[in-house]
């Protein structure tokens, strides 16, 4: 069933999803008013007025675009190489057979282990957590578009130079839209990852960004500043999660046919 | 001279130690405007041959010339239909169809007009727009069709085509591509494990020995043209269906033992 088709039930549905947030939040807000919480504790209705200061004075989008450049600036390096090289070594199985050892060996690591080698090497500054998140966003675009590209139908290919389309153009035309579907999915997990290494290196070393306001706020008890950085994570999160999506939707027009809310 | 001239061809699988023939000495020739038919039990190695022929396996020895020029890897001078359809999902039923002619590095113009005059042979021209998602098995096959026509190979190469299809579409099929190629006249070879079909389309049908494959069998059918589906109840064309399977049954129960 088309969900496009049924406007009203897809609302509903939405709505549904809402249902938990919103009970958890009303909840908060009557046992922190109730008195005798614990001070981490805060009523949302606080978190909001501060998350609004914060957003008026400038201070919360000071560190939101600190936290941005790093979590962007690694996720465009690790998706570039990690798309580039996976589609690579699945048309090419002497490059798939020189990664995949080093791939295998390292990708269970959390990335985040090696910051300090990073700022050893490039210093406490972008450089090194830029250098961190690329690396944390390599490896799912990389294992997507290689499994992307490996998995092409065979047929496809067949047909393609069939025609007498050359290498270049089969690779152009046929195995990169081929694999798109699953080199966003990397794309998708990597984003996701892109800002949760951002946030965790800012915890440990740097002088601005949200996750230097969450470690700061915690050291000196407000949590009401801890909430509002949270809180700016998570829509930043949500809003790049969902224009991949949207996104994903308009590329892949014929690939999604069928499959609801085109996912 | 013939079209195609297929001379000893020879095909052997290495699976580790095992060494299996597929295809043995194997001999074909085909005239310019024929409609020949390959059947044979599955796993004879039929459509092994018309890949080799597609360029996209290698074979072991012996000679294939196609308009008297030797075959050498996959061209557009010999166009492969499939039984899966191979349609792009990501394109368009009218992208599907111009993509050969892309390739060919026709005009954008050009290729849309030639795209459309097919689709229109198909009888599919109100779905030029839709994706391959949005067709049935019997459309996505004419797309299919209409796409490998669009490019003007010498041969069709047609690998079980309706293979995929549901009995009723699959008659339906048949019908519609014999009055296409009543039209368009193309040189075709033809596998199938479908007799009727074999029948029903061909000028000429061979029949595939089990594993190694070489041809056990030729038979000639010199049913009328243009066939009508009603020629399936003719007495000539029970006499064909008894002489091809009365050859097909021996190899069907052979290649049944070696599987079983």
């Amino acid at each position: 069933m088309s969900a496009a088709a049924q406007p009203f039930s897809r609302r509903r549905r939405a709505l549904l999803g809402l249902v938990l947030p919103l009970a958890a939040v009303v909840a908060w807000e009557l046992r922190a008013r109730a008195g005798g919480a614990p001070s981490y504790l805060i009523a949302p209705s606080v978190i909001l007025a501060t998350t609004w200061e914060m957003l008026v004075s400038g201070e919360l989008w000071q560190h939101t675009r600190a936290s941005l450049v790093r979590a962007l600036g690694g996720y465009a390096l690790g998706g570039a190489c990690g798309i580039a090289l996976g589609l690579l070594a699945g048309i090419a199985r002497p490059v798939e057979r020189f990664y995949d050892p080093i791939v295998s060996l390292t990708y269970p690591v959390p990335k985040i282990v090696v910051l300090p080698i990073l700022i050893a090497w490039l210093g406490a500054g972008d450089a090194s957590k830029i250098a961190v998140v690329t690396a944390a966003v390599f490896y799912p675009t990389f294992i997507n578009s290689l499994y992307g590209a490996k998995g092409v139908n065979r047929l496809y290919v067949w047909s393609a130079r069939n025609m007498g389309a050359s290498p270049l153009r089969v690779f152009a035309k046929v195995i990169l839209p081929a694999a798109l579907p699953q080199v966003l999915t990397g794309l998708r997990i990597g984003l996701a990852l892109a800002f949760i290494v951002t946030v965790a290196a800012e915890m440990q070393n740097s002088r601005g960004g949200l996750g230097h306001l969450i470690i700061t706020a915690e050291d000196s008890l407000r949590f009401d500043l801890m909430y509002a950085a949270i809180i700016a994570i998570a829509l930043i999160g949500f809003a790049g999660d969902r224009a991949l999506l949207a996104a994903r939707r308009r590329v892949l027009a014929g690939q999604t046919i069928g499959k609801e809310g085109g996912q | 001279m013939a079209l195609l001239e297929v001379r000893e061809l020879d095909k052997i699988f290495r699976r580790g130690t095992r060494i299996v023939q597929a295809i043995d000495r194997f001999s074909l020739t085909v005239e310019e405007g024929e409609f020949v038919a390959i059947v044979g039990p599955s796993g004879c190695g039929k459509s092994t041959f018309l890949h080799i022929l597609g360029g996209f396996e290698p074979h072991d020895a012996g000679t294939m010339l196609l308009n008297g020029a030797p075959v050498k890897g996959p061209g557009p001078d010999r166009g492969m239909l499939f039984q899966e359809f191979a349609l792009y999902p990501w394109r368009s039923v009218i992208g599907n169809v111009a993509w050969g002619l892309e390739v060919q590095g026709k005009a954008k113009a050009e290729r849309t007009a030639i795209a459309e005059r097919y689709l229109k042979l198909v009888g599919l021209s109100a779905f030029r727009d839709a994706y391959p998602a949005e067709l049935s098995g019997g459309m996505k096959q004419r797309v299919a069709l209409a796409r490998v026509l669009a490019f003007e190979p010498r041969i069709l190469l047609m690998d079980e085509p309706f293979g995929a299809l549901d009995a009723q579409t699959r008659e339906l099929m048949q019908e519609e591509l014999n009055a296409i190629w009543q039209q368009t006249r193309n040189t075709v070879l033809f596998v199938t494990h479908d007799i009727d079909e074999a029948i029903y389309l061909a000028d000429r049908v061979i029949v595939f020995t089990a594993r190694p494959g070489r041809i056990k069998d030729e038979v000639r059918i010199k049913l009328e043209r243009p066939r009508r589906i009603d020629v399936k109840k003719t007495a000539a064309y029970m006499g064909y269906r008894n002489r091809v399977w009365d050859s097909l049954r021996e190899e069907v129960l052979k290649a049944r033992e070696e599987f079983e």
